[in-house]
């Protein structure tokens, strides 16, 4: 998991292009960064840490040239350190590579290496492809010819990017990760993702798995596996780069927690009809499924999948949810009837990625449910949904979730047929319901009240029980302390033993029928003298047995723990903001993972 | 000047306005549909500013989650007021985010741009300030200026009607020497204001310009004064109440309906069969009319619900408001209460502040206010001015 980024330009500004570009992929990783700028020879930066460490470490270096590659990494073979950073190269500093993903047969191919001579300086899977690259070199192939060679011995996942000292040409290949081609005024890009460049361009083609990339001042090739030239299309993404900006909050997860209403009004646009109890998704017109549905999904999409799969099983549909890591069609019966949906907030999440090919294999129906466009997941299945969340940035997932959600209620109308004008209403009620919920929370208090505990536990049953895997998912993520999410009937068959007086039980009951049961939760760990948080419409007397209340608006059984989850969301930061974490950054973590 | 830099003052709450401002702020209350801030920003960018600063404090989150990093391509600089201690010091907190000559504006008052335009084209080299000038209004709500030959020469908040002030529209460009000018005067009664920031150049011989000018300079004094505020829009022009430009494609308006111009209708709203929406009714986003509901000469913010055969006449409607199935408020003049003021025959049905859930069957005397939150139980008469979360009941 890491973002990669080349340029070259007749604009000799290629060292403020790269920066800006590992500035706009940090999100992919952060810790470390590194450039190469090619020239009569290659200059090659890089250091352990935030690209401001790396930018700290060029600030008097004059680098010049037209043509250069860039890196932020994500930790996945060897520690971060200066010598594991990116951009690798062969043994005298005449090829340098950066690379997104894993190779998987790097050991082999290493220790080839090793025995025709080849010395390595990191740990790194990577290493091996400038060193491949150098021995095709040896053997006389031209620099195109054995970037080739090189790619072809490769086994695994892979955005790659090179350049070769006194050259201006940038190669590239993509097998399994995202790599994106960039058309500007004065030069051509290649990257991870869009917003590496999308300050300077907005004009892309979509690379595809096997293809290769050639770009040099005067323009750009793409060619297919055997080198036979591609007709590419342009495409105009849709994405205002300042978005990117903070806009006066401390992080942007506080600033994305405040948009959720928004979020969701761009959610439901032109997709619900009250009076006429309609519900259509334009993206989804063709779709007709009547058979059983898989979810397949990790970390936070797990947990809306879950809220996913019960809507539909309201409604009369077999749903079943799967971590995607987990899924495995030759277990499942897949088949051509099934329609498998993967919830993937990037669309690159590489095992949900892994698990949508399986079911494809396995010839069922696949749907992306998505807030990238034009992502992997969103070319690769047979149908997408856009969640329209606009750009996280922040880590912890927050008003993707929330976007997820509303997407899942409006997916459950269009595969069920049936949604009632009173349902719509609900939803169509949600986005002021929300903005009440962040004007008048008390989060913050409980947040303070709580600071110092051990450890968290949260509790809810039916609709409310994602609820709670997402509400301590959330403050492991971003306060490191331990927090375990439950379903409320789960915690007396052993989790009940960890319950203290310094652990707070937040118990999420909403308008559910099983409210007055986990009541009954709320009596067991109060009898333990722990402190409860409830979470609530009001909908039950749980406000009387506790020891703090986060009010909710009614929004109906299905709709409510959607509000309930946002004051989950705010407790988190404040208690993270307490505690003086890197709320948008925290450790060991990246926002899109591309790697299994 | 190639680049042009604004700084907008948003910070204060704009207490006269409440109980609207119960949870966000002035410049967010809406100017027909849109945010009064979000007009103050289009004027600016249309007449060539290139960046903004706006002062934010009361409501902040609000202000900040609406607008975002940038508003139509133009970067946005949030700086932050924490205490309101007056114009001056707001100025003062955005003094680190800006450079050189700026133009300052009040993120509450609708400015025409020509306004802006000639005071930034009156600003003349030797000039430390220029203060925009309009003739012919009342000055005592406002602040006050007294020219000679266009220069100005004394400065006031609360002018008496001496017939020679002429009204502070509010629109300044100052050279980097104002920061040093409020600093020095100290603050009054607890507050630093601009107007003492001016006085204070002109004490130290600074030249400061006065620029008249003419065009539409609207202020929302008090919550119906939103009514006016939208009738002016569509007066001059500014807001286009053509069907055909005002209806959001987002909206669904059934075929049965009737919608009498001058109006508009945001995104998403839904207006039911029978139903009718005008003239001068401003329907803000998500708003949804049912059957057969009257709605006009009124201002209707976001996600609120006017219910079957309700009728909402020159009524204000906060965010959220539920008039329920039946409702009649028949419209102005009436006495509207604040505090210990009463004002007069105004033409105010009812205020409904955010989240007012009116049950439905109830019938409201001209120029009630109801507070945020409060809860009106169906078949009652509801009259003068109720304090938030009121419950009334027959």
């Amino acid at each position: 998991m890491c973002g990669i980024i080349g340029y070259t330009g007749t604009d000799e500004s290629v060292v403020d292009v790269l920066m800006t570009g590992l500035s706009g992929l940090e999100y992919r990783g952060y810790d470390s960064a590194g450039l190469a700028v090619s020239n009569s020879s290659l200059a090659i930066h890089k250091r352990e840490g935030e690209v401001t460490a790396l930018e700290a470490a060029i600030a008097d270096e004059r680098l010049e040239g037209t043509s250069g590659i860039g890196h932020t990494r994500w930790s996945t073979h060897g520690p971060p350190s200066d010598e594991n950073a990116h951009p690798h190269t062969d043994c005298v500093d005449s090829i340098a590579v950066v690379h997104n993903g894993i190779i998987e047969n790097y050991r082999t191919l290493r220790s080839e290496l090793e025995a025709d001579g080849h010395e390595f300086d990191s740990e790194t899977d990577t290493e091996v492809i400038p060193h491949l690259i150098k021995a095709a070199r040896a053997e006389g192939a031209g620099c195109e010819e054995a970037f080739r060679q090189a790619i072809r011995r490769l086994e695994g996942s892979y955005a790659v990017a090179a350049v070769f000292s006194g050259g201006e040409t940038v190669y590239a290949a993509r097998h399994e990760s995202p790599l994106i081609l960039g058309i500007g005024d004065e030069g051509y890009y290649l990257a991870s993702d869009a917003p590496a460049f999308i300050e300077y361009t907005d004009r892309v083609v979509y690379l595809e798995d096997g293809q290769f990339a050639r770009v040099d001042p005067t323009g750009y090739v793409v060619t297919d596996p055997r080198g036979a030239v591609v007709d590419t299309a342009v495409e105009t993404i849709e994405w205002d780069p300042e978005d990117a900006g903070k806009s006066g909050y401390d992080h942007y997860m506080l600033k994305e927690i405040h948009e959720q209403p928004n979020a969701i009004r761009k959610c439901l646009r032109e997709r619900v009809t009250e009076m006429d109890a309609t519900v259509s998704v334009s993206e989804l017109d063709e779709l007709d499924h009547d058979g059983p549905v898989q979810f397949v999904a990790c970390g936070t999409s797990y947990h809306a999948s879950l809220y996913g799969a019960r809507l539909l099983r309201e409604q009369g549909i077999r749903a079943q949810c799967f971590l995607a890591s987990e899924y495995d069609t030759e277990m499942q019966p897949v088949g051509g009837d099934t329609l498998v949906i993967g919830v993937t907030q990037s669309g690159e999440t590489a095992d949900t990625m892994n698990a949508l090919r399986a079911a494809n294999r396995a010839g069922a129906t696949t749907l992306a449910l998505t807030n990238g466009v034009g992502s992997s997941a969103a070319r690769e299945c047979d149908y997408v949904m856009y969640i329209r969340a606009g750009p996280e940035i922040g880590v912890a997932a927050t008003k993707t979730f929330a976007s997820q959600q509303v997407s899942l209620a409006l997916l459950t109308g269009v595969l069920s047929g049936q949604y009632s004008s009173q349902e719509i209403r609900r939803l169509r009620d949600l986005p002021d319901q929300l903005q009440r919920v962040l004007d008048e929370s008390n989060a913050r208090t409980v947040a303070e009240a709580y600071a110092d505990a051990e450890a968290y536990f949260f509790i809810g049953r039916g609709y409310d029980a994602p609820v709670a895997l997402e509400g301590a998912l959330k403050m492991k993520e971003i306060t490191y302390k331990h927090a375990e999410g439950f379903a409320a009937g789960e915690l007396k068959h052993g989790p009940l033993a960890l319950v203290t007086e310094n652990t707070p039980v937040f118990a999420t009951i909403t308008g559910d029928a099983n409210a007055s049961k986990t009541l009954g939760n709320v009596k067991e760990v109060e009898a333990r003298n722990a402190p409860v948080v409830a979470v609530t419409d009001s909908s039950s007397d749980v406000a009387q047995y506790a020891d703090h209340v986060l009010e909710v608006p009614a929004a109906g059984p299905r709709f409510t723990p959607i509000l309930a989850n946002v004051q989950l969301q705010l407790v988190s930061y404040w208690v993270a903001n307490g505690l003086g974490r890197s709320i948008d950054k925290p450790r060991n973590l990246a926002k899109s993972v591309t790697v299994e | 000047m190639d680049s042009i830099s604004a700084v907008v003052l948003a910070a204060g709450e704009g207490t006269r306005l409440r109980p609207l401002t119960r949870h966000r702020p002035k410049p967010l209350l809406p100017a027909a549909t849109t945010p009064i801030l979000e007009r103050v920003f289009d004027q600016l960018i249309d007449v060539g500013v290139t960046d903004i600063t706006v002062v934010v404090g009361y409501g902040k989150n609000r202000v900040q989650a609406y607008f975002g990093p940038t508003y139509r391509n133009v970067p946005l600089t949030y700086a932050i007021q924490e205490q309101q201690l007056g114009s001056g010091h707001a100025l003062l907190e955005a003094e680190s985010a800006v450079d050189g000559t700026i133009l300052v504006v009040n993120g509450d008052q609708l400015v025409a741009k020509r306004i802006i335009s000639d005071v930034l084209e009156g600003h003349t080299e030797t000039a430390t300030a220029t203060v925009g000038v309009l003739n012919n209004r009342d000055v005592e709500e406002y602040g006050g200026v007294l020219l000679e030959n266009g220069d100005v020469t004394d400065v006031t908040e609360n002018p008496e009607t001496d017939g020679n002030h002429r009204l502070n529209a509010g629109v300044y460009v100052f050279e980097p020497e104002i920061f040093d000018a409020i600093r020095s005067v100290g603050a009054r009664a607890g507050e630093q204001s601009l107007p003492d920031g001016i006085t204070e150049l002109l004490r130290s011989d600074a030249i400061v310009r006065g620029v008249v000018s003419d065009g539409l300079w609207v202020d929302a004094t008090y919550p119906w004064d939103l009514l006016d505020v939208s009738f002016d829009l569509f007066e001059s022009g500014l807001v286009d109440g053509r069907r055909r430009e005002s209806v959001a494609t987002s909206a669904t308006v059934h075929e049965s309906a009737v919608v009498r111009e001058p109006v508009i209708i945001a995104p998403d709203c839904e207006i039911g069969p029978g139903a009718v929406v005008g003239p001068y009714a401003c329907l803000g986003e998500n708003v949804t009319v049912e059957s057969n509901a009257v709605v006009e000469r009124s201002v209707v913010d976001m996600d609120a619900r006017i219910g079957p055969n309700a009728t909402v006449v020159e009524s204000v409607t906060g965010v959220g408001v539920v008039v329920g199935a039946g409702t009649t408020i028949p419209g102005g003049p009436g006495d509207v209460r604040v505090g210990d003021r009463v004002f007069q025959d105004e033409r105010l049905g009812a205020l409904l502040a955010d989240r007012v859930h009116d049950r439905g069957a109830n019938t409201y005397v001209p120029g009630t206010i109801v507070g945020p939150d409060s809860n009106v139980s169906a078949g009652t008469t509801v009259r003068g001015t109720l304090p938030e979360e009121t419950e009334v009941r027959t």
